[in-house]
This record gives structure tokens, sequence and C-alpha cells, in this order.
């Protein structure tokens, strides 16, 4: 079986400096992978050069076998769906208005709204329980609602693989679980960049560790969050507890330095 | 869909009975009935025969070529740099016809009145096609889209000064045409010129149609529509282009007409919302009938004196401009 994304090698830097260094990992069919380190560490970056946002990269992306630079926007629209963090929109938008979006790749310039077409649309509303908010502003919907109206519109989209900047960005715990249970029941592949260490664990079945835009460790959950390899990566101390109630696995971080200066964790 | 087809229906009705009812107005006495006699049977007399098929009618018919064009220039300018101010003024377009149109009428003495009739325009038109020129090559060294319209603005003030010192050095007779040309008016326009204007204004606006989702997808940012599919960069040169030959034509013919492309477009969005194939039908039918009635304004206001429509055009659009400010001003409060 191949892989359905491939990444080798790949090395980006602007001015000289390198945001992603020799980057390899692959990807495969029906795998939640989530890119974890701390800021700057190249985690969006990645997901821009894989979607081609920045081109000019060494190395080689290739998506089912082929070399992302070899195919059209079209195809990759049709295969890769995004969730960008939220762009607020100037203008207003209805929340159906943003989910249709997602039929664009397939769509003809006069093509008009077939049957077949309303019906994703119903499915991925009611998919993402937004069927009573489909008429709704977009911009006066909640963040998690937002957040699942871009997902409604990567289910029209049907696309294989399902990328995701930082979904849980300034959502609360509530959504932060709904958005990511949401995600979990597509049955997709996805790949998403995600701030919460605990929240990765609980919600991805494989995780990727970068630092100063280097893989400094790629595999099981367990293998990723070790104390001592996220002490190095985070400058924090950091400690493995078993959650009482859940009993699953949970990092914390302890603040003991004095951090105005950045002191790091020796 | 049904609310766009019945708003359409009540655009289009309107528009009927603006194009008709402007009719009537104009300094010659000819009675509503009369109008309507010529336009549906037989003119009374060749005179109203005259003023109601050969001034009359073109006059009307632009204005509403206009209208609906510096509209959708406009609206279309708004949604593909999601900017609520963009307007095709701010892109130089109307300074650079206004130089084209001051150098034509600096090196065409003022007793050549029939090649002027056609030098004019057709410079200014040139003008505009060069400030589009600059804001292209300008577009090459950018990276975000305000940038291009600050570099629009910059464009404009300095084809502006350009033409404010030839008007200062220049003859007196060619620098009050210019000026009256820049203040605009619809008092010259032949049915030749409506042809050419509806023209590019529809071409135009079927090109848009047929990319009304792609501009949509812009709505939650570049990376968004490229993500659907989108070339961004070549949708918003294509869009840049059409509201460029929009803008040319319009004032090439009519001079300026400032405002409109920036008011209509905000007033359609506050009815029908921002979805650009909506607001494109709106403001194509709303921006005509307001040029019509704002011409009617400009013939009929004072007595035996035909007032610059951009004027009128200014005057109500900066009045609005504050009225949405302040608006703005009270939803963030």
């Amino acid at each position: 079986m191949t892989s359905l994304l491939n990444v080798t090698d790949l090395t980006w830097s602007v001015a000289n400096k390198n945001i992603l260094q020799n980057i390899s990992f692959t990807l495969e069919q029906g795998e939640i992978v989530g890119i974890i380190g701390p800021n700057g560490a190249g985690k969006t970056s990645l997901l821009r050069c894989i979607l081609q946002y920045f081109n000019n990269y060494q190395g080689e992306i290739r998506f089912k076998d082929q070399n992302i630079q070899s195919l059209n926007r079209r195809f990759i629209a049709q295969h890769i769906a995004v969730v960008n963090q939220i762009n607020e929109p100037v203008f207003k938008l209805a929340v159906i208005d943003v989910v249709r979006m997602g039929l664009l790749p397939y769509k003809s310039l006069f093509a008009s709204e077939s049957k077949e077409d309303k019906q994703t649309i119903a499915q991925a509303l009611e998919k993402t329980g937004l069927t009573v908010l489909k008429n709704e502003e977009f911009t006066h919907l909640s963040g998690g609602e937002q957040q699942r109206a871009l997902i409604a519109r990567a289910l029209v989209q049907k696309a294989d693989l399902l990328i995701l900047d930082e979904p849980t960005n300034h959502l609360d715990v509530f959504y932060q679980h709904q958005i990511l249970q949401l995600i979990k029941s597509l049955n997709l592949t996805v790949l998403m960049t995600i701030h919460d260490l605990n929240l990765a664990n609980d919600y991805c079945s494989r995780l990727i560790l970068l630092d100063h835009g280097k893989i400094i460790a790629d595999g099981s959950n367990d293998q990723v969050l070790q104390t001592q390899q996220l002490s190095e990566v985070f400058g924090l101390p950091c400690q493995q507890i078993i959650d009482p109630i859940t009993g699953s696995k949970k990092v914390y971080f302890k603040a003991t330095a004095d951090l105005k200066n950045g002191v790091e964790y020796a | 869909m049904l609310k766009l087809t019945h708003t359409s229906l009540v655009l289009i009705v309107f528009s009927l009975f603006s194009i008709s009812m402007a009719l009537t107005f104009g300094a010659a006495d000819i009675s509503s009935n009369q109008v309507f006699h010529c336009l549906l049977t037989q003119c009374d007399n060749t005179l109203s025969q005259t003023i109601v098929w050969q001034i009359r009618l073109p006059r009307v018919l632009v204005g509403f070529a206009a209208g609906a064009g510096l509209a959708c220039a406009g609206a279309i300018l708004q949604n593909t740099t999601r900017n609520p101010l963009a307007d095709p003024y701010l892109f130089g377009i109307v300074s650079g016809a206004g130089l084209g149109a001051t150098i034509a009428s600096l090196a065409f003495h003022f007793n050549m009145g029939n090649q002027l009739s056609i030098a004019l325009p057709l410079a200014a038109f040139l003008g505009a096609l060069l400030s589009i020129t600059l804001i292209f090559l300008l577009a090459n060294f950018v990276q975000r889209i305000e940038q291009l319209l600050l570099a629009g603005v910059a464009i404009s003030f300095m084809l502006g000064a350009i033409t404010q010192f030839m008007l200062y050095i220049g003859e007196p007779m060619a620098t009050n045409r210019v000026l009256f040309w820049l203040m605009g008016s619809l008092a010259r326009v032949e049915m030749s010129q409506f042809y050419i204007i509806a023209a590019v204004v529809v071409t135009a606006i079927i090109v848009i149609l047929a990319y009304h989702q792609h501009i949509d997808a812009l709505a939650l940012g570049d990376e968004n529509a490229a993500s659907l599919g989108v070339n961004v960069n070549k949708l918003r040169l294509l869009m840049l282009a059409l509201c460029a030959a929009i803008t040319a034509v319009i004032v090439a013919y009519c001079g300026g007409i400032a405002f409109v492309g920036l008011m209509i477009p905000h007033i359609v969005r506050h009815y029908l919302g921002s979805s650009t194939l909506k607001l494109i039908i709106g403001s194509s039918f709303v921006g005509g009938c307001f040029l019509i009635w704002v011409d009617v304004i400009a013939r009929s206001a004072v007595n035996n004196l035909e007032l610059p429509i951009g004027i009128i055009t200014s005057i109500i659009g900066s009045l609005f401009f504050l009225f949405i400010m302040m608006q703005g001003n009270r939803t963030h409060d």
C-alpha cells in the first residue's frame, strides 16, 4: 500500500534562515497525526509547504505517489481540504455560503447547483450540527461553530486528507473536545497542528514533535510525549501523571524558574 | 434562489420605470404623455422626435450603463480586495484619465471642436490605461493586497499633480474645458457611446458572474481560497483588469463621476448580503437607477443650468461616507 503523503528531506528557508530543515515523514491512510512543538517550531510553515502556499522549498512532497508540484490546484483541492485559522471575513456571508464553497473544486464556471450538491451540503451541515444555523451570518457564530462550518466545507470538498491548523485555538474546553471528537468521527486521514499536548494525546493516533524546524520525534503518542524530550523542547520541567479519572496519561509543565528572561530548564 | 429572482424582478421593474420616467424630464417642454406616445408609437412632431430619441434616450441609457458599471466595478474591487472602502477611483484610474484629457485639451486648439470630441475621450481612455499599467507593474512587487490599494492612491496623487501642473501653466480655455470634463456630465453623450459602454459593462459583468464563487472564496482569506483550488493572483488581476476597463470607458465619455462605486455596493450589501452573485446583480440595477435620477437632478434642479453630475454624486457620496463611518462607530461601542 502506498502512503497518502510522503515528505522527503523538506527544507524551506526565508532570507537564508532555515525555517524547516530536512523534514521527512509519511502519512498513511486513516491516521490522525498531530504536529506539536513550541511557537516558531515551523508547524504552520510545514502545513503551508504541503499545501503549496510556499513552493520554493527543497526536497519533495508526494501526494498519492505523485509530486505535489506537478498536480494542478483543482486536483489538490479535490483531495486535500484545509481548515485554516479563522480569518474574520469583512463582508457578511451566510454559513451555507461558506459551506457551499466546498463545491468549488468540482464546478465549472457557469454550472449551477445540482440536487446532489444540495444533498451533500445538507449532509455536511447535519454532520457538523449546523443545520439550524445555516442561514446565520458566519461572523455571528462562536469560534467553535465557525470551525465546524469550515469542517462542513471540507466535507463538501470530499477530500481524502484533512489538514487543520490549530483547530482548537481560542476555543473553550467544551468546544475543544467537540471539534476534536468531530474530526475523529469523520474517518478521514488527518494532519493537524495542535498546541495542547494532552488533547493531542487524546485524539491523535500518532504525533510528530518539531523544534527549530527539525523533527525531534515521530511515532506513537507514548514515544513522542516523553518527559525528558518535552522538557528540552519546551524549556520547562515536564512530568507525566496518570489522570485519576480517565486513566489516560497526562503531561504537565511546572514553571519553576524565573521565565521573564526565558531562562531555560537545565 | 427564489428570493434572488423576486428581488431581480423588482429591480428590473424599477429600472424600466426609472428609464421611462427620466425621459420626461428636461429643458424642452414635452409632456410625459407626449414622451410615451413618442416611445411607443410615433412622435407628434420632429422636434420632440429628435429630443426624445437623440438627446434624452441616449443620455438616460448611458446614465444607466455608467451607473451600473461603476457600481459593479466598486463591488468587485471591494470583494476581491476584502476592503469595504475600495473604489475604482482609489486606483488612480480617473486621475490617469484626467491627465489624458488635459494633454488632449492642451494639444488641440479650442476651435478644433470636432477633433477634440474624438480626441478627448480617446486620450482619457489612454490615460486610464496608463494608470492601470502602472498599477499592474506595481502589483508584481507588492506582497499584500492592502499595499496595492495604497499604491493606487499614490499613483492617483502623482498623476493628479501632473494634471494640475499642466492646467496651471496651460491656456485658460483648455483648462476650463478639462475642469468641466472632470466634474462629469452626461450632457454630450450619443447613442453610439451607449453601445460601447454597454458592451464593455455587460461583457465584464458576464465574466464576473462566471467567477462569482471564486470571488466569494476570497472572503475568508487568500489561503482559504487557494485551498479550494482558486488561483488567487490570476483571479485578482483579471478582476482588476475588468474594473479598469469598465471605469476607463465610462470616465472617457462621462468624465469624473465619483462615489457611485463606493456607495451603491454598500447599500446593496445591506439588503442582499455580500455574496458576489447577489451583490453584482443588485449593484448593477441600483447603480444604474441611481445615476439616472442623479442626472435628472443635474438637469432639472436649477433652471436653465446644467449641474455637473460628478458634483452631485460627490455631495451625496461624501455624506453617505460619513454616515457609514458613524454607523460603524456605533456598532463598535
